[in-house]
């Protein structure tokens, strides 16, 4: 295997780990299976391995929070209007993770309170969300933040780059620890953060963390380069090349 | 295995089901061979129905249909259906309607309108122009049956013969001004920027009741101007809005070509206007499903659109 080695590391750093570290202060390790993604032309998703190591006691608790690299969100209100539904309202989400995922060896209720959530910035809730409304459309009063963050959670969570539900994370014999971190095929090229915390009694006492590079790779970042970096260049091309495959396909027809 | 037949598509960031792609290119392909229209209207609602972003599917589809405008406007060619001069005169509007249109896209698209003013066009030109070829092709139907009824006029003089520039249209037999296909030209050239269409659809029905082209030539005739328009839509797009996605509009019109091939060749089975009256019933379909679309009240009003 590829990863052989960073399991190997993990398993030496165990092992040191449980000669030295004290009882009560835990320690935490972490690593992913892979840690840059290229998102090429067969790309459709994928999924990583997140495992490590812990210097755990009975009924500690691990919790895994991944988030994508920020990103403008525009969130659109639709109300009837003569008829139709059309959006009346619109708040721009600025710096948002364009990805967010929690994954955790157990209910999020049963590891720790609310409030230590907050505190640790843990959980959609707690990213900050503010609004920031655009200059409302003559006639029309600002949107209501509230109703507006309430939704976010589930527009994002339909596009799969939010989710709604806690992923799982497996502990062994209260040291070794797995979890499957679910990449959807819409993710954002950059650098994802992913903090893996451990709980005591509702208390974090260990935490680590490390990143994931996402970038687009082969054909796809060819074309996305050229149709970016060449603009002009690029319309002629594509032009050029629907006027030629057109050509071709009447040619090769008319031959029959 | 399963997870190759996908693809990811670099402009529109999604990953799509390679034969979805290829499958709907032919059928549309294979529409707008037997009706002579780009297929756009129906290739641009469908992509966005499979979440391509509205913007992308508009932009890509303008190039795919210059493919696909090549393609079928050869055989209408070898058979000498195209009237090059008037086809001229329309592209010439053509390109500064779709210049006009490009700019409009852009500017509806940050404000957050875009999505709206595309439904909102298919439903109210659709529904025009469906409603009219369908009247028309079953009074046609009609008359046909009736041995004895006199044939119409082939155009009616009116106003619009009174402008100015007159030019004479040898292929089409027509002595009018150069105005009136200039003005129409720019009209559907404004539309195939917004709508993602070639335009063929306002286009013929155009060129038969308003210029009182011999039916014989506008097909040809249409799809010549439409290729330069939508090339012109390809490049504007490609360099204000970066919407243009080159590999989704290569696996389209993989799959549009060869369509278009069988559906011109469908063509020469059904009479004229059999097929303006198959050609107005989808219209209206596909109207009819936007407008309800828009009527009914969505199940989540908030949507998330992520910036880049």
């Amino acid at each position: 295997m590829i990863h052989a080695h960073r399991v190997i590391l993990g398993l030496l750093l165990l092992i040191g780990m449980t000669g030295f570290a004290t009882a009560d202060s835990g320690r935490i390790v972490a690593d992913l299976s892979k840690s840059n993604v290229s998102i090429t032309s067969g790309f459709h998703g994928t999924d990583l391995l997140l495992f490590g190591a812990v210097d755990g006691d009975i009924g500690d608790d691990i919790l895994v929070v991944v988030s994508g690299p920020p990103t403008d969100v525009a969130q659109r209100r639709k109300a009837n209007r003569a008829g139709i539904w059309i959006n009346v309202e619109t708040n721009i989400w600025q710096q948002i993770p364009s990805l967010y995922s929690v994954l955790a060896t157990n209910q999020i209720e049963q590891i720790t309170s609310p409030e230590v959530l907050a505190e640790l910035g843990i959980g959609t809730q707690n990213i900050g969300l503010k609004i920031v409304p655009e200059t409302p459309m003559p006639g029309q009063a600002p949107p209501i933040a509230a109703d507006f963050i309430a939704a976010l959670q589930t527009n994002m969570a339909n596009i799969d780059l939010w989710s709604n539900e806690i992923g799982k994370v497996k502990l062994t014999q209260n040291a070794l620890f797995r979890a499957e971190v679910k990449l959807p095929a819409n993710i954002v090229s950059g650098t994802y953060d992913v903090r893996v915390l451990q709980f005591r009694n509702g208390v974090a006492i260990s935490e680590d963390r490390t990143n994931l590079y996402i970038k687009k790779g082969g054909l796809s970042a060819g074309i996305y380069n050229f149709a970016h970096d060449y603009s002009a260049l690029y319309g002629i091309f594509a032009i050029l090349f629907a006027v030629a495959s057109g050509w071709l396909a009447a040619a090769v027809f008319r031959r029959k | 295995m399963l997870a190759s037949m996908y693809i990811y598509l670099p402009i529109a960031e999604i990953s799509m089901h390679i034969a979805i792609i290829i499958g709907l290119g032919g059928g549309v392909g294979f529409l707008s061979g037997l009706f002579g229209v780009g297929g756009g209207f129906l290739m641009t609602p469908l992509l966005i129905f499979l979440g391509v972003p509205p913007a992308v599917a508009v932009a890509t589809e303008a190039n795919q249909i210059v493919a696909s405008s090549v393609s079928g406007v050869l055989a209408h060619m070898r058979r000498g259906n195209v009237d090059f001069k008037m086809g001229g005169i329309l592209l010439i509007g053509g390109v500064i309607g779709s210049s006009l249109g490009v700019m409009l896209f852009t500017f509806l698209r940050e404000v957050g309108q875009i999505d709206l003013v595309i439904k909102l066009s298919y439903v109210v030109f659709l529904g025009i122009i469906g409603f009219l070829m369908l009247l028309e092709s079953v009074r046609a139907i009609m008359r046909t049956r009736q041995p004895g009824a006199r044939r119409r006029k082939l155009h009616q003089h009116n106003w619009l013969h009174g402008l100015p520039l007159k030019m004479r249209f040898r292929r089409s037999k027509l002595y009018i001004s150069a105005l009136l296909p200039l003005g129409i030209g720019a009209f559907v050239g404004v539309l195939a920027a917004i709508m993602g269409v070639g335009g063929g659809f306002i286009m013929v029905p155009a060129m038969i009741y308003l210029l009182g082209m011999p039916t014989s030539v506008v097909v040809g005739t249409s799809l010549f101007q439409i290729i330069f328009v939508t090339a012109n839509v390809t490049f504007l797009q490609s360099v204000q809005t970066q919407t243009v996605d080159f590999m989704l509009a290569g696996l389209l019109l993989l799959g549009a070509v060869i369509g278009a091939q069988f559906g011109t060749r469908a063509s020469v089975l059904l009479r004229g206007e059999q097929l303006r009256g198959l050609l107005a019933l989808m219209v209206l379909t596909v109207c009819i499903k936007l407008a309800f679309d828009l009527a009914i009240r969505p199940d989540d009003l908030f949507s998330v659109e992520l910036l880049k």
